[in-house]
């Protein structure tokens, strides 16, 4: 695969342009999703062609979109069905229920998939991550609620595994992002399977203090996931979810210190989230590649 | 009608928003809310809106169906509505019940015949509620039917026009409190104390159980600074994904000038607003503002035997309003007003002081060049602008001076020491400083910009030291001197038209030249250190950054 990478950025400049646009990205919308917006948005920024599509038309199946025309599915941020029972579980049972086969087709086929806050919950529940031993059916962890004060908002810090095979992080060292949750303490069914997560690099990002190192503290780390667990991401590193919102940085005066840094004049070009949606649609380009 | 079902919750709803509510009010009065019905309708009508199958839509708020059919029918003369097939969350509702429940989450659409099945069909497939229940006609008539039975028939006439308009008396009689005793204060202590004080401190763990970035749109969030935990004067928004232009919103809120005079404190509140717009850098031109009366029973009754009076008072906020949006164009675009907030406990009636909350929204060409009240680097220059008076009747600083003494209130009395002479607000003197601002800000000469409220200059120094990391180093001999104040009044005083900017020293020339002949003075410079340093002919006051801040967040901290 870090061939094909490597192919891919050897390319022209208008060679990529053009492969980008080829990948279709299918996002997930309605039933309490608020996240569509943004998220479409960071798609098209890094030049792939992002579709919003309902939940219901694609359940309707008949001659709705299906999963399989699209190389990217995007499980996107909100409060699906009012998370009544839990954040994320109604929406992953109407999935299970009644998508699941055209999911496991897409995954088997090389799909990639990311999810965002909300989207991650529903991940999680489904089984999709942290998606052990090709059992995408199992769910094997939680996103439990908050240790502390319940929802919130406020900007966070990650750390990422640079060994990890996650394809969305490549190259990623730290970012900082918003965490806007009431339930994203990462439980694993045990600490073995916690452990295991760890060794294969699945454990993509963690919450980091201000000297870099992961926290189970507040408000560094906004949940109280143990060893700072805030992303994960599944054996093959191409389904990857996390509970800060990348979609929420796509801009570099998104984030909450740009004024000052322009005033410094050190205002990057970019919002820094952006790196986590290219990183995702390059890597579907170039498997692309003929 | 498209969302919720029509429930009991809600009947008589508008009655008792405006009504003492006590145990043994009907548990119906009150609305049951659904957060999930709602956003799934909202996406709905966001998908009909696009396709275009409405021509006109209107919320079912106070009043439910009645209102907004009877409102809506106003268009095209008149309406019959069958409530035959209304969905109900139960059985058991009467024809009256069903017509005026105010459940919540539901909308009422004008929809062209022809658009009628394709947008059942899309409502079908979104699994929201939506119901064809009957048809706008030009008869004249409000008509509503139940199982083939007329149940209402009413001209349309006498639903608009036949409530006979109200004549209530309303005496003005300008109250009179005392000033209180001129009495030095220590000023070392008397600024954290007054960061501490409710009405001034970090409510930073409050807000943010609210999400303020969905939608991925938040320039300039709710709280700025180092610490990002510094109130903005105002927010920023893109107004969409793909374009930089964007929108500011600011309020303005001081019930407590209400003691002194209505028309003060509503011209207050929408400086305030004004001002904030300006800072975050919106153009004056492109500002609206909302009016929100949260407002004491004003009809003179048994139980309000002031009501003429409080009747004056809202007479006095509505002119006052009128007079500051005409002077500075910034029209009020909506509004809403709840006007009993009274309430009778243990033989003791509590009202609510008049209040008047005002929002503004602003426009903004290009988000990048909004800012906050956060001073850029150190060696700046710090410039007060605008007069400060002896206006401290009303002020939060009279209140901590009543507390210091040991005064209370007694229930729905005014705090101690409300003094006499609320801040003035002249239009007409302040536009030419609001414009001078405005070119200022449009040639980049403004590297920071506040505007001081509650509490006036004091904290307003602390917020701009706080969300820096950097200092104020600041000389108030003159400035003070200029005011004819003694440095604690200058410090404390509420005047309204006043802003802190800092500029760079480069520009200082070209800064000065565009407010000539304007109340601008530099004071001092933005230091390295983060402290907060006054001095007067007499001493130096200084105050450490972190000081401050523990005083601004003890109170509300969050455990």
């Amino acid at each position: 695969m870090i061939e094909a990478l490597n192919e891919f950025e050897k390319r022209t400049a208008d060679e990529k342009i053009a492969r980008r646009r080829e990948v279709r990205v299918l996002i997930l919308t309605g039933l309490g999703l608020n996240c569509e917006a943004e998220t479409a948005a960071a798609f098209r920024l890094v030049g792939a062609r992002p579709e919003q599509v309902h939940l219901l038309d694609l359940l309707d199946g008949a001659d709705g979109p299906r999963l399989s025309d699209y190389r990217v599915l995007a499980f996107i941020g909100g409060f699906a069905f009012g998370d009544h029972l839990g954040a994320g579980f109604v929406f992953a049972n109407k999935i299970r229920h009644r998508l699941y086969d055209q999911l496991l087709e897409f995954i088997e086929a090389g799909g990639l998939a990311l999810g965002i806050c909300n989207g991650f919950q529903t991940m999680v529940r489904l089984g999709l991550l942290p998606g052990l031993d090709g059992d995408y059916r199992t769910p094997r962890a939680a996103l439990a609620p908050n240790d502390r004060l319940g929802y919130r908002d406020a900007w966070v810090r990650l750390a990422f595994d640079e060994a990890s095979p996650c394809v969305w992080t490549r190259g990623l060292r730290q970012l900082e992002l918003p965490a806007r949750h009431g339930e994203g303490k990462f439980l694993a069914e045990s600490d073995e399977l916690l452990e295991r997560l760890e060794r294969a690099g699945q454990v993509v990002a963690r919450y980091v203090d201000g000297t870099g190192a992961p926290t189970e503290t507040w408000p560094h780390n906004p949940n109280g996931s143990p060893r700072g667990v805030a992303g994960v991401c599944d054996p093959s590193g191409r389904l990857f979810g996390l509970m800060p919102h990348p979609d929420a940085y796509l801009y570099p005066f998104h984030h909450p210190r740009w004024e000052r840094a322009q005033a410094n004049g050190d205002l990057p070009a970019e919002g820094a989230g952006l790196r986590i949606f290219r990183n995702g649609v390059d890597y579907a380009a170039a498997l692309n590649a003929p | 009608m498209v969302g919720g079902r029509i429930g009991a919750d809600g009947i008589h709803g508008a009655t008792f928003s405006s009504a003492p509510l006590d145990e043994a009010a009907p548990v119906q009065a009150v609305q049951i809310g659904d957060p999930i019905t709602q956003k799934r309708m909202f996406d709905f009508l966001l998908e009909v809106r696009e396709a275009g199958l409405y021509t006109a839509i209107t919320d079912n708020g106070a009043g439910g169906l009645s209102s907004s059919v009877g409102e809506m029918a106003e268009g095209s003369g008149g309406a019959r509505l069958d409530l035959t097939n209304a969905p109900l969350k139960y059985p058991g509702l009467a024809p009256w019940e069903i017509l005026v429940s105010e459940a919540q989450e539901r909308m009422t659409l004008a929809v062209p015949p022809e658009n009628l099945e394709p947008l059942l069909e899309l409502a079908r497939r979104r699994e929201v509620e939506a119901t064809d229940l009957g048809q706008f006609t030009d008869d004249g008539y409000f008509e509503v039917l139940h199982d083939g039975r007329t149940v209402a028939l009413l001209s349309m006439e006498f639903l608009h026009e036949g409530d006979p308009d109200l004549e209530l008396t309303a005496t003005w009689e300008p109250p009179s409190f005392e000033e209180p005793a001129d009495r030095a204060v220590d000023i070392e202590a008397a600024l954290p104390a007054m960061l501490a004080r409710l009405n001034l401190c970090s409510g930073e763990t409050k807000a943010r159980h609210y999400d303020h970035e969905v939608k991925g749109l938040s320039v300039i969030k709710p709280f700025i600074g180092v610490g990002q935990d510094i109130p903005a004067d105002a927010t920023v928004s893109l107004a969409r994904h793909g374009s930089l232009r964007g929108f500011v919103l600011s309020e303005g809120i001081n019930p407590f000038l209400s003691d002194l005079d209505t028309r003060a404190m509503a011209m207050t509140v929408v400086d305030e607003a004004l001002r904030r717009q300006l800072c975050a850098g919106a153009r004056l031109d492109r500002i609206a503002m909302l009016d929100n009366f949260c407002w004491p029973d004003p009809v003179r009754s048994a139980e309000t035997p002031d009501g003429e009076y409080k009747m004056a008072q809202l007479v006095r906020a509505c002119r006052g309003l009128r007079d500051a949006v005409i002077a500075y164009g910034t029209p009020l675009v909506s509004g809403k007003d709840s006007m009993k907030n009274d309430s009778t406990r243990g033989g003791v009636k509590i009202s609510v002081p008049p209040t008047l909350l005002v929002s503004a929204i602003g426009q903004i060409d290009d988000v990048r060049r909004s800012r906050t009240l956060e001073p850029k680097a150190g060696g700046d220059l710090v410039y007060l602008i605008g007069k400060t008076a002896d206006e401290l009747g009303g002020s939060e600083f009279y209140r901590y001076l009543g507390e210091s003494d040991g005064r209370t209130a007694a229930a729905n009395e005014p705090q101690p020491y409300v003094g006499t002479g609320p801040p003035g607000v002249d239009p007409g003197r302040l536009l030419p400083l609001y414009r001078a601002f405005e070119r200022a800000s449009d040639a980049g000469l403004l590297r920071s910009a506040a505007t001081p409220s509650l509490g006036g200059w004091g904290p307003l120094f602390a917020r701009c030291v706080m969300a820096s990391g950097l200092g104020l180093d600041l000389d108030l001999g003159e400035a003070a001197g200029r005011a004819e104040l003694d440095l604690q009044r200058f410090l404390f005083s509420e005047s309204n038209g006043r802003f802190l900017v800092t500029v760079r020293e480069r520009d200082r020339e070209r800064f000065e030249a565009v407010f000539d002949g304007l109340p601008v003075l530099r004071v001092g410079t933005v230091d390295a250190e983060p402290r907060l340093q006054l001095t007067t002919d007499e001493r130096t006051y200084r105050w450490d950054a972190d000081a401050l801040r523990r005083s601004f967040k003890e109170t509300l901290a969050d455990d």
